[in-house]
């Protein structure tokens, strides 16, 4: 089967290649082609052998640590709907239920995995090929990404214009993956919240009311309840399990933490921004915990670990390698500084419940910066050493 | 824990940051300006060994009956010869056959005595080999060795003295502040210096003898701990300086080891000298004959008599590589794939010049490593588990298993890239594997924008192309990292910096 594929696409590439026939589809062709058979590429100088990971199979171990997150989002969809809707069709606590609870989400997840990774990709082969490059798989993770880190009801429509506003002007206005400096899912995630602030929080986008439509039942996710005053209606179990409202897979640490695995045991995130953004927020909620003058500042510091969407951006948003500092050092600086501002605007502004998001961005902000100051370090000690030389070949 | 070179195959991955992180002007102080305190132990934490089989076994076979040699001009970075025979020309040991057109003291000679076989040359008449056929009756004259400088300059040893930054051959002219050899070789099949060195210690000891008249500063060498020829080597006398070094490859590169003991600073030289070359330069010394000859490992994963040949320099390897039965169990991994071909590769495969199979061994090289291409489809080859990949980062299934000492089958190595060209996306890696106090990622950045100023600020004096070898390797988005850097010391060297 293999090679019958393999000798179709030999037998078609010639119309792809300059000067055929659809040469004009030259990228997509590629990307499929690629997709299908690693190429047979040698390498022609330099190193003549080659690790065996290139892009593609760093980004679909990204996708795969998603994964987890993802299938208890969806079952955490339908969950939160049966707790409250008056039609469900199975008796709540059975195994129908449960598995109706899975089915329901993955229907509401489908459109949204769809809308995300329709638009993003034709709008990445399309620059693609305006520029003559080859297809990025960066959007890959970006395109997953997106539909796991907003409410549940957000309409198709809005979350198609996210995509492509953070397609088009976070990535390829400078250049497409590699190029960008704001991390492109929380630039979708920033441009609906500011955008329809109405459909990204408060108490009635969290839940779906019903299978299709974007009607949704109120109810107040920790975050909230907490800048309201209140003290989490949630124990710290079901908030580690993920079993309360928020935006679609971004509620369950346990999920998240598989993932972050994964991730750490492949090499493919830097576990130093996981832990220091992580440390980060310790630190803050502690210092919090010491000044005590409200319910917020007295809520235990790892109760910022379990609400909202920490866990999320620390394990897969902060250690977006483009995005973050790029210098080991830096990664430190950068991280601490997210986990420290995210639980500040928690606690400290009541405007945005959520502070992962904007600390985040703030810092791909602020990343080239600490990585400027992290090198001119190495650069004056260098230029110290030869300073030192010189004065000591005159004397 | 200590993890020391060839024992650590399976998980190779050094995380811990350098340790010598100390202030770099006291440890060139200390081993520059003050009497030095012989045997310290230097550790090199990051770096990469691969798991590759193959190395040479330790047989020697004489193979220096081969009757055609070329020296190769392309060799020597940034040369322009000047043609100085014809085709047809008769040429003992050691006559010119070209010379340096900047500096025509530069001499490259025959290695044998013979006549002119061809010269080859390849685009806009650039001089690619110039080929001799030896004949029998090769009995040098002694010369007059009292001035080391001359000497090595007329019989052309003086072309294996290469100056760093640049990699250029060594200017007459210059001081350098101090002469680097290396004594073991951690590249992947890397030949063994103990072996290759038995029985000729003594003209080492005259070679290095001969390298501290060429400097006013110190000689290093570097050894292996507990390296048998170190031992052997123990009377030698200031002012030489030995240190052993312990850790992954490229510990036995000489960057490594400069960056470790003496880093260049701008405006500052150093001369390196290859192992069997300054035993050459010791046999001049000691009996006025020149005799241009190494000992060459043949190794590689897939060939069956992997083992060490005596050649002299510049020989032809058909014959060597012709008798290199190729192991044809060595698994391939494209099923309709029958008719694998092999990659010669003189020098190793990180950073070794590809040569035809009847091509020459290049002037620096005492390896030639024989690759099997990799022009094969894998079908989602980025999606499989991948059990005989081998991957810095643990993302195959290989990797995984690794991680836990357990292994389904021996890792595959082949010349295919696994991937296609792509923006640099993933940091932190290269700094894994590069044992210098220089930040990788941004040194490469510079120099693809050649932003010259930033490359001096951020040390790019003190590095070649090998020295990222293994950044190369490891890369995600396949870049060709060697390349932009020797473009990039090109371009300095160039602008006259």
């Amino acid at each position: 089967m293999f090679n019958n594929l393999r000798r179709f696409i030999d037998k078609i590439k010639p119309n792809f290649v300059e000067g055929g026939k659809f040469a004009w589809l030259q990228s997509t062709f590629e990307a499929f082609e690629t997709f299908a058979f690693t190429p047979n590429r040698v390498t022609k100088r330099g190193s003549h052998v080659r690790d065996a990971i290139d892009l593609k199979r760093a980004m679909i171990t990204v996708v795969i640590a998603l994964v987890p997150a993802m299938l208890f989002g969806m079952w955490n969809i339908g969950y939160q709907t049966s707790l409250h809707a008056t039609d469900w069709p199975y008796e709540l606590g059975t195994v129908a239920s449960w598995w109706y609870c899975l089915w329901f989400g993955f229907l509401r997840m489908l459109p949204m995995l769809a809308v995300s990774y329709i638009v993003g990709l034709s709008i990445e082969f399309t620059f693609a090929q305006i520029r003559h490059h080859e297809v990025n798989e960066g959007f890959l993770v970006t395109g997953f990404i997106i539909p796991m880190i907003v409410p549940v009801t957000t309409p198709l429509w809005q979350l198609a214009l996210a995509t492509a506003f953070a397609v088009i002007i976070g990535k390829e206005v400078f250049g497409g993956t590699g190029m960008n400096f704001l991390n492109p899912a929380l630039v979708a995630r920033a441009f609906l919240f500011f955008a329809y602030p109405t459909r990204m929080s408060g108490d009635n986008v969290w839940i779906a009311a019903d299978l299709w439509g974007t009607d949704a039942i109120t109810s107040a996710t920790p975050l909230a309840e907490l800048a309201a005053g209140m003290h989490p209606s949630a124990s710290a179990l079901d908030m580690f399990i993920g079993t309360i409202p928020g935006s679609t897979c971004e509620t369950s640490v346990i999920a998240i933490l598989l993932g972050a695995l994964l991730l750490l045991v492949t090499g493919i995130a830097s576990w130093r921004v996981m832990l220091s953004v992580i440390l980060g927020g310790g630190l803050m909620g502690l210092l919090f915990n010491a000044i005590g003058a409200n319910e917020y500042m007295q809520v235990p510091f790892y109760y910022h670990y379990l609400m909202g969407g920490f866990m999320f951006g620390a394990v897969f948003m902060a250690t977006d390698p483009v995005t973050a500092a790029q210098t080991n050092t830096g990664k430190w600086i950068y991280g601490l500084l997210i986990g420290i501002f995210a639980v500040m605007l928690r606690v400290i502004n009541p405007a945005y419940p959520e502070g992962m998001m904007l600390s985040i961005l703030l810092m791909n902000c602020f990343a080239p910066l600490i990585d400027h100051c992290v090198v001119a370090r190495n650069i004056k000690k260098r230029q110290h050493r030869a300073l030192k030389l010189s004065k000591t070949v005159k004397s | 824990m200590e993890v020391f070179n060839g024992t650590c195959c399976l998980y190779p991955i050094n995380v811990v940051i350098l340790q010598r992180d100390k202030d770099a002007i006291n440890m060139m102080s200390k081993t520059f300006f003050t009497s030095n305190k012989m045997s310290e132990t230097i550790k090199i934490r990051k770096g990469l060994d691969l798991p590759i089989g193959g190395a040479a076994e330790k047989r020697l076979t004489d193979a220096r009956s081969i009757t055609t040699y070329a020296m190769k001009p392309t060799d020597f970075v940034g040369l322009t010869p000047r043609l100085l025979v014809e085709e047809g020309d008769m040429v003992a040991v050691g006559d010119a056959l070209f010379c340096d057109k900047s500096d025509e003291r530069i001499r490259f000679t025959s290695p044998v005595s013979g006549h002119v076989k061809a010269i080859v040359r390849g685009e806009k008449r650039k001089l690619l080999e110039v080929v001799v056929e030896a004949d029998s009756k090769s009995l040098p004259t002694p010369m007059d060795t009292s001035a080391i400088k001359e000497t090595m300059l007329k019989c052309g040893l003086w072309t294996q003295l290469r100056q760093r930054p640049f990699g250029i051959v060594a200017n007459p002219d210059d001081k350098p502040k101090a002469i680097f050899v290396s004594a073991f070789s951690s590249a992947p099949l890397a030949p063994d210096y103990d072996f290759i060195m038995q029985g000729r210690e003594e003209v080492l000891k005259k070679g290095l003898e001969a390298l501290t008249q060429l400097t006013d500063g110190k000689v290093h060498i570097c050894f292996r701990p507990n390296q048998r020829l170190a031992k052997q080597l123990s009377t030698l006398h200031s002012p030489l300086s030995i240190h052993y070094i312990k850790g992954p490859h490229p510990a036995g590169n000489i960057g490594t080891q400069i960056a470790h003991i003496d880093p260049i600073n701008k405006g500052e030289i150093i001369w390196t000298m290859n192992l069997q070359d300054v035993a050459v330069l010791g046999e001049l010394v000691a009996t006025g004959i020149y005799k241009p000859e190494r000992v060459v490992a043949v190794a590689g994963p897939n060939i069956k008599n992997p083992h060490y040949y005596r050649v002299k320099c510049g020989a032809c390897l058909a014959e060597i590589t012709k008798a290199q039965l190729i192991n044809n169990e060595y698994p391939k991994m494209d099923s309709n794939d029958a008719t694998r071909e092999n990659r010669v590769i003189s020098g190793d495969i990180l950073s070794g010049t590809q040569i035809p199979a009847d091509g020459f061994l290049s002037a620096y090289d005492d390896l030639v490593s024989i690759l099997p291409e990799g022009n094969y489809y894998d079908f989602m080859g980025w999606l499989m588990p991948g059990f005989r990949k081998f991957s810095f980062s643990r993302t195959f299934l290989s990797g995984l298993l690794s991680t836990f000492h357990f292994s389904l089958s021996t890792y595959q190595f082949d010349t295919n890239t696994h991937g296609d060209e792509r923006p640099l996306v993933f940091t932190g890696n290269f700094e894994r594997v590069f044992p210098f106090d220089i930040y990788p990622t941004q040194l490469i950045k510079a120099c693809i924008i050649g932003d010259i100023e930033l490359m001096e600020n951020l040390g790019i004096y003190e590095v070649e192309p090998e020295d990222f070898a293994l950044c190369e390797f490891i890369d995600t988005s396949k870049t060709e990292i060697q390349t932009i850097i020797r473009e990039a010391l090109e371009k300095l060297r160039k602008e006259g910096l």
